[in-house]
């Protein structure tokens, strides 16, 4: 496999640090006790590929006003973001063991008030795709040339506030707004065909006025090509539909029901989900090695 | 076009003349004072606007401050968070009932936990819903947003007070829910009046019986306290423009004093003004307290005198329930 592709993009070393990533997240929900591993691993390409090679931000300066705005509105994926930020250099990556624990910083649903480089507080499902569409409209009013992310959960897409957004953001032509769906399938009480139909998401993404793209949202190549095209579109928001595995490189969770939220002990231990991860790091900040 | 001096003065005199205006025509041209001091602040609505005032006052002259969400309160709260989170000021205005209840899950996260700069305008609170009726009229704005952390509460009982409190708002960055009445309402204050959230105040003075009033109420509590003066009853009447924060001081320098207290509010008497006072009065110095207001129950579709009687807090209640406090006082 060739090492580089375009934009000096090292795809060995990013398959390593999506691997890095999962093995981190894994830890940091072992070592928390319980914790959303399912939704979060689903996104470790998308979201290394925002922050490596799509988004223009100063980890050092995380306010800084020109920067692209990132709302991950399914905010119980908080731990692949907190990965991301860490390493990105957005704060100490020893604070990353301390998910969920008394007095952390990083809290399971992403917090802008405490943790840096959160652009927006989510958890409460359904109510970030609205937030992204008044900082798209505020950059517009501004004249501003940042883009603003949203990761939607499709479970999440049940709320009938993404819908609204969805109505608000086509009507006020919110071009520098793309959103991505993170298609896993999975919700918490089944597959996302058992408990509420989604189908055909595409064609109702466009019924709302969107330029709607599907991609494969594990393969680097894809995103990135994706991404950038769905961001060059204008006149209208984008939606992003990338079809995902749940619990993606961590065996125990991939792709099963049940993955959503895991608890330890639930018959297996720290070392084991470690393990499914398939490969091991020996990380100061690692605190299940 | 430039205009002479002397008539843009006598424009803005005519446009500065809250006294004789509607309260929301005061809301409409504070807000149209208010981005022209500052282009950050901007007007939402959810298909209200007409009921606001804001349209066509604040949509013709400043088209690029108003924006609206359509029938979709959830998503215009969350929107405005969104703009807050970039530095603007948006005042987001529909009716109480879908101000608060509707979208209280947007206001708790998008808003108060994330400390989002966002104005919250619940219109035509509690019984002021007139023929919309029982469905619409809601009486546990105040209980609702007094409960949430960083969310100040206010309710502005005259068109000076709540210019006032508009151009507080603009200036302060915190999370804030204000009641508006649409209709005029007796003027109580000047042009004079500054607003602070800390302070209560006090419009009359008396001895006998503390009258703790808010918002609409305060109008009718003063018409109340002068009756009761023809009989030799003198009450202080305290105003609360801020439920939260909530001037505990001035409650119970007060109570102190008269030893007897009534609290009066268009909302339901549990979690609202009569809760700050009950729960502010026991703490640091129980006294006997009367609740005015909604007792548990929903609206009708009536008129507010209807209501007044039927639930018991217009200006005859207010009377009698200062009377039979101060005789139980003796």
């Amino acid at each position: 496999m060739s090492a580089t592709a375009p934009g000096g993009f090292a795809r060995d070393e990013y398959d390593e640090l999506a691997k890095k990533f999962r093995f981190v997240i894994t830890d940091m929900i072992c070592g928390a006790g319980s914790g959303h591993i399912g939704g979060a691993l689903s996104l470790v390409e998308i979201l290394i590929t925002l922050y490596y090679r799509i988004m223009n931000v100063r980890p050092e300066e995380p306010r800084w006003a020109d920067r692209d705005r990132l709302v991950l509105s399914k905010g119980h994926a908080g731990p692949v973001l907190y990965v991301t930020l860490a390493e990105k250099g957005y704060f100490p990556k020893e604070w990353l063991p301390t998910l969920n624990l008394d007095g952390t910083r990083l809290p399971s649903h992403v917090d802008q008030v405490r943790t840096p480089g959160i652009d927006m507080t989510a958890g409460s499902l359904g109510q970030g795709l609205s937030c992204a569409c008044g900082l798209a409209l505020s950059g517009k009013l501004d004249g501003k040339g940042h883009r603003v992310f949203c990761i939607v959960g499709d479970g999440e897409s049940d709320e009938g506030q993404v819908w609204e957004a969805a109505m608000f953001a086509s009507h006020y032509k919110l071009d520098n707004l793309v959103a991505i769906c993170d298609y896993n399938k999975l919700q918490i009480d089944g597959t996302t065909h058992q408990v509420m139909g989604l189908e055909p998401l595409a064609d109702k993404w466009k019924a709302f006025g969107w330029e709607v793209f599907e991609t494969d949202g594990h393969d680097w190549d894809a995103l990135f090509t994706t991404i950038n095209g769905a961001v060059a579109v204008t006149g209208k928001p984008s939606m992003i539909i990338a079809h995902t595995i749940k619990g993606k490189g961590n065996r125990l969770v991939e792709g099963k029901v049940g993955s959503h939220n895991i608890k330890i002990p639930d018959g297996k231990t720290w070392e084991e989900y470690l393990e499914g991860c398939g490969c091991r790091y020996d990380l100061p900040y690692c605190r299940g090695v | 076009m430039r205009l002479p001096l002397r008539f843009t003065l006598l424009q803005r005199s005519i446009t500065m003349d809250y006294k004789s205006m509607e309260m929301r025509m005061v809301y409409a041209h504070t807000l149209n004072e208010l981005i022209e001091a500052n282009p950050n602040v901007l007007c939402l609505e959810a298909d209200l606007s007409k009921a606001s005032g804001t349209n066509p006052v604040v949509c013709d002259k400043h088209p690029k401050n108003f924006i609206n969400a359509g029938v979709a309160e959830a998503n215009m709260i969350s929107i405005a968070a969104g703009l807050a989170n970039e530095g603007k000021i948006p005042f987001c205005a529909t009716f109480s009932c879908f101000a608060s209840r509707r979208v209280y899950d947007q206001a708790t996260i998008s808003v108060a936990y994330a400390n989002n700069n966002v104005k919250i305008v619940g219109t035509a609170p509690g019984i002021t819903q007139g023929p919309n009726g029982g469905t619409h009229m809601d009486f546990l704005d105040l209980a609702i947003m007094r409960a949430m952390p960083n969310m100040h509460v206010y309710s502005p009982c005259d068109p000076f007070e709540l210019h006032a409190m508009m151009k507080y708002m603009a200036a302060a960055v915190q999370p804030t829910y204000m009641q508006l009445v649409r209709s005029k309402v007796t003027a109580l204050f000047d042009e004079t009046y500054v607003f602070d959230p800390q302070k209560s105040v006090r419009l009359r003075q008396g001895g006998d019986v503390t009258i703790v009033a808010t918002g609409y109420m305060t109008q009718f509590a003063v018409k109340a306290a002068d009756e009761l003066l023809k009989e030799g009853i003198g009450a202080d009447i305290l105003h609360f423009p801020s439920v939260k924060p909530f001037d505990v001081d001035g409650l119970v320098a007060s109570a102190k004093k008269t030893g007897a207290v009534v609290s009066v509010e268009n909302q339901e008497i549990i979690g609202g003004l009569g809760g700050a006072v009950c729960e502010t009065l026991s703490e640091h110095h129980p006294v006997k307290v009367r609740r005015l207001g909604i007792p548990d129950k929903f609206g009708e579709v009536a008129t507010e005198n209807y209501l007044f009687d039927k639930h018991g807090f217009g200006v005859k209640h207010i009377v009698e329930a200062v009377r039979s406090l101060v005789r139980a006082k003796k």
